[in-house]
């Protein structure tokens, strides 16, 4: 049974690691980015690391808040 | 003890019925909560759904509503029983307030499952894995298969409603 | 067994139609959905008290994310 979810944390992984490199859009790619994350965290509860996958799923979208915000600050400037 | 091929479509419809009306109950396809949810609901708007359907669809997608307190309810409950499910709805309402949403809908979706678990599985015999699969098959009729569909029907129930 | 073979698939079906969907607006509520089988999946992987606890953090930072795209794709939209 767990077989069966390491499949599932591999085929998000991949999924969300090719789609991230062939997708245009950059709200897009940050999207996928979080597909990717999904499967991290399934890796990571798989062998029993629960507190990192604690800091993981937390900092992960703080991190996209920090890009986000960014892309608002270049845009200002840019102006 | 019920055989748990026949509890999954039973719990998927009683948490569709259990978060649908918590969500009538605390108004969230009157309107919009943040801006984000403003942009989903124009969005699903412009591709033919319905506007009070888009409202609790993007309210859903944007901030811990009922649907997610029954969800982390019934994993609670699985988890650890009825110390698990309370657990889960303190975590519920301190989540809840970290994503700035000054509602109660989480905590009251999380309570309401987690009375109505209980009382499913200790006297009714249902395993408690199936309120999980339940409540993932549910927001997969609701988001999953066609946002435009699902608006229609979500929001002439609501417009019947009120 | 038969009910992480649901969470898996509805995963697996979401995140599919996630990456091929056109409109950035209309993939964050296959990624809403996505997350709340990824959650179930987590919890039967490994059914520890501190999972609790994992499940809701990772629920959270989805959601934080979810609505940090969307307002600032909206505000973006609105410049």
């Amino acid at each position: 049974m767990t077989d069966l979810i390491i499949i599932l944390a591999i085929v998000l992984s991949l999924l969300g690691g090719f789609s991230t490199v062939f997708v245009r859009s950059s709200f897009d790619k940050l999207i996928c980015l979080g597909i990717l994350t999904s499967g991290a965290v399934l890796f990571l509860v798989n062998k029993g690391y629960l507190d990192v996958a604690i800091c993981v799923s937390l900092l992960m979208p703080i991190g996209t808040i920090f890009i986000l915000l960014l892309l608002g600050k270049k845009r200002e400037e840019t102006k | 003890m019920i055989d748990i091929i026949l509890a999954i479509p039973i719990s998927a419809v009683i948490c569709l019925l259990l978060f649908g009306s918590i969500d009538f109950f605390w108004k969230l396809p009157n309107a919009g909560g943040v801006s984000g949810s403003n942009a989903i609901e124009k969005a699903i708007e412009n591709t033919g759904g319905d506007k009070n359907g888009g409202w609790m669809i993007a309210n859903i997608v944007t901030s811990p509503d009922a649907s997610a307190g029954t969800l982390l309810a019934a994993c609670g409950f699985y988890i650890w029983g009825i110390p698990g499910a309370i657990i889960s709805i303190i975590l519920v309402y301190i989540g809840a307030r970290i994503c700035a949403d000054k509602g109660y809908a989480g905590t009251s979706g999380a309570l309401a499952a987690t009375i109505v678990i209980w009382i499913l599985t200790t006297f009714a015999g249902f395993p408690q894995e199936s309120f999980i699969a339940g409540s993932v098959i549910a927001i997969l009729f609701i988001q999953g298969i066609s946002a435009k569909y699902a608006s229609r029907f979500i929001g002439k129930i609501w417009r019947r409603l009120t | 067994m038969i009910v992480e073979g649901i969470c898996i698939v509805i995963a697996i079906y979401c995140a599919l139609r996630a990456v091929f969907e056109r409109n950035t607006l209309k993939k964050l509520p296959f990624i809403n959905a996505m997350n709340f089988a990824v959650t179930g999946t987590l919890v039967l992987l490994m059914p520890h008290p501190i999972t609790i606890g994992v499940a809701l953090a990772y629920f959270v930072g989805s959601t934080l994310e979810s609505n940090a795209i969307a307002s600032t794709f909206a505000s973006r939209e609105n410049q």
